[in-house]
């Protein structure tokens, strides 16, 4: 774990309610400067508000906000850098002035934030689109330029919400190549995302919300750890799918990865396999859960 | 401080960037303007008569003032023009044998129509005319010709005037108490005019830059923006900078306006010596600035709170028309002000804050205003747009700014609940 001793972000059961509406009940995390955390959970599970809380666009009913090291001021920010899930830009207007005009609302001098802005269209090969409208350009391109607003002010915390929505491959390579970078400058780096495999490659600590309430929080390879046994890998023949105590299937070039559900052991799975007609296993291994595995788990348990 | 000046800069340079502030600020009136020297056009052909020699007075001295003299043939086929109005300036009528001289000359272009006087007109009394063009309003020639006919058959002028027109030398003149007019001619159009323009061109900054705040904000929840500026602003910063941003665009509206009116102007000397006898009230710019900031800061703040409400600007807009519908009513009631502006409902429009801003500025054009009245409405608009100015600031708040839910008058009062 790369993390200094103070947290940038504490985030001490907050709640938030909306009328009637229980977004968020009971989360908590820390987050440190140099690292990239997860910050996931199902549709509806209350990450954007907990962010929004964290960002003081929503006041918490009940629990404590502390970024860097306080109560969030007009100062800090300035020290942040947001990029929501849907792009916060003016599709009708042109991109250079819009990126601009953000900037300098981050408290940045307009000569100074062009003349930054130049580099970093340049490196995500938007300058020859910068008089552009933004509705011009193509989701990918709008997604760079999110990207850019979020970081042209180089704040020292970066929360990104679903960064490589849009990318292709090369793209969401770059992407994660500048967010690997601010980690590496020191940077506190919250990332939402669905993308299970994005998080693995590149959170070290992750929260999972679900329902409003944090349900899993720690390092990645702790979690995982924890979880060994609730998945199992196997080669064969057979309807696996409906095996008790299976939570979800997946099948590539004739290898079957079982994720199951909590309280199911694999030995128990062994046996079934082993009685069962018209079943044919080659190989059968535990294996280790992916995030992807974990998280099904946990949000599909939270439903029972 | 900055961030409000940042806004303001932002939405300045957006709005006036946008092709529909050229279309609005230019496009319009253009219209209007076209719309009213087009009408002028067809009138003027339609109305072509107007150099018409009126039965009764002096036609020769009338004559020599007409622009383009044309000359009326005729065929008397029941001998009854066997003398004319001796006042007839001569070569004015000219008398043909046969229709078909007549109508041999009508198409050589010597004159501009003809009368036929069948045999029978004694009997029937029936007069055909035949013209090169088609003008439906082309009535003035006729009374023209029946005076000449009535000539004829008289031999007297006065009596055939008489016949032609009872109450030719009628005069009208008003004995009930005039309107305090500011001391202008009563008669001119301009007493007409003007206030007509002024009610017109407060009307239009109002309900325009008041529209652009609503598009404003409508267009930040739509595109998400408001989520990122949120981080950066307080909502009553963001609030604060687009009013002030948009007052400025309609100030420069109002600059292109009166501008390019006086430019206009200035081309049309007999129109620019016109105005100079027309006389406004005092102070009337200081008042005029003081009623539309006022009446502004009014409607904008409650379109600002409709687009923190509305999801999108279809839904928002569903609401312009209730919102800015205190503004038509003086539009509605025109007539109103011009005939009576010192009268009770000229003067309650005036005084009602709502109505205050289009309907005071339109009086005091067309009379003269106690200005006690003047404070009052001034006084009465400013505490509105106080009050209003609040409740919309707490409409603009981060979570009525991030929702999508959709808008309704039950949701007004449940968010100024919550507020």
């Amino acid at each position: 774990m790369s993390t200094a001793n103070t947290p940038t972000i504490a985030v001490a059961s907050v709640k938030k309610n909306f009328g009637q509406v229980k977004a968020v009940q009971d989360v908590s995390f820390e987050v440190y400067p140099g690292e990239i955390f997860g910050l996931l959970g199902p549709n509806g599970a209350g990450k954007t508000t907990t962010i929004r809380m964290m960002l003081d666009i929503f006041r918490p009913d009940g629990g404590s906000v502390s970024i860097l090291g306080g109560e969030l001021s007009e100062a800090k920010k300035q020290r942040i850098g947001y990029m929501p899930e849907d792009r916060g830009l003016y599709k009708d207007l042109k991109l250079e002035p819009t990126l601009i005009f953000l900037a300098t609302l981050k408290g940045m001098d307009a000569a100074a934030a062009k003349k930054e802005l130049e580099g970093w269209l340049k490196r995500l090969d938007l300058y020859e689109h910068r008089d552009k409208k933004i509705q011009e350009l193509s989701k990918g391109m709008q997604q760079k330029a999110q990207l850019i607003a979020t970081l042209l002010h180089n704040p020292d915390i970066i929360i990104v919400d679903e960064p490589f929505s849009g990318l292709d491959p090369v793209n969401t390579r770059l992407a994660k190549e500048i967010i690997e970078e601010q980690r590496q400058a020191g940077k506190t780096i919250i990332m939402s995302t669905h993308q299970m495999y994005q998080v693995e490659a590149l959170c070290q600590r992750i929260v999972l919300i679900n329902n409003g309430r944090t349900v899993l929080y720690g390092e990645v390879d702790d979690i995982k750890r924890n979880f060994a046994g609730n998945a199992v890998e196997l080669e064969g023949h057979g309807d696996f799918a409906s095996l008790p105590g299976v939570l979800e299937i997946r099948s590539q070039n004739g290898t079957h990865h079982l994720a199951l559900a909590p309280g199911t052991n694999p030995q128990d799975i062994f046996r079934t396999l082993a009685t069962r007609d018209g079943i044919k296993v080659e190989r059968f291994e535990i294996a280790e859960p992916s995030l992807d595995d974990i998280f099904v788990a946990v949000v599909k348990e939270g439903k029972r | 401080m900055r961030n409000i000046f940042i806004v303001l800069k932002h939405e300045f340079l957006t709005t006036i960037r946008k092709p529909s502030f050229w279309v609005t600020t230019f496009l319009l009136p253009g219209m209007i303007i076209l719309l009213n020297i087009g009408t002028q056009v067809v009138s003027q052909d339609a109305f072509s008569n107007e150099d018409q020699l009126i039965p009764g007075t002096d036609l020769s001295a009338q004559a020599e003032n007409i622009t383009h003299p044309q000359v009326i043939g005729y065929v008397d086929e029941a001998d009854i023009l066997t003398q004319l109005p001796p006042s007839l300036p001569a070569g004015l009528l000219q008398a043909y044998a046969t229709e078909t001289a007549a109508n041999d000359a009508l198409n050589a272009g010597e004159i501009s129509q003809y009368y036929l006087i069948p045999a029978d007109f004694l009997q029937e009394h029936n007069v055909l005319l035949v013209s090169q063009e088609f003008s439906p309003f082309n009535v003035g020639s006729e009374d023209f010709f029946n005076y000449v006919i009535a000539y004829g058959l008289t031999g007297d002028e006065m009596e055939a005037a008489v016949y032609t027109n009872p109450t030719f030398s009628v005069y009208s003149h008003d004995v009930a108490p005039q309107e305090l007019s500011n001391g202008n001619d009563n008669g001119s159009p301009l007493t007409f005019f003007v206030p007509y323009a002024v009610m017109f061109i407060f009307f239009f900054l109002i309900t325009m830059s008041s529209g652009f705040m609503l598009q404003s904000v409508t267009r930040e929840k739509e595109n998400r923006t408001a989520e990122v500026l949120l981080l950066s602003l307080r909502p009553r910063e963001l609030m604060l900078g687009k009013v002030l941003g948009l007052s400025m665009v309609a100030l420069l509206q109002m600059l292109f306006w009166f501008g390019g009116g006086m430019i206009a102007l200035d081309r049309v000397q007999q129109m620019l010596d016109m105005l100079s006898t027309f006389t406004l009230p005092a102070g009337f710019i200081v008042w005029g600035i003081g009623f539309f900031v006022l009446g502004y800061l009014l409607y904008a703040s409650v379109m600002g709170a409709v687009g923190a409400l509305a999801p999108n600007a279809r839904e928002g807009g569903q609401f312009t028309f209730v919102i800015l519908l205190p503004l038509m009513i003086p539009l509605w009631l025109n007539y109103v002000f011009i005939e009576s502006p010192n009268g009770t409902l000229a003067t309650a429009l005036s005084l009602i804050p709502f109505t205050a801003p289009v309907s005071m500025m339109t009086r005091m054009v067309a009379t003269t205003v106690p200005v006690w009245q003047i404070l009052v409405s001034l006084g009465g608009l400013a505490l509105t747009t106080y009050v209003l100015v609040l409740i919309a600031a707490r409409f603009f708040r981060a979570d009525t700014l991030l929702s999508d839910a959709s808008f309704h008058w039950k949701r007004i009062f449940t968010e100024l609940r919550r507020a």
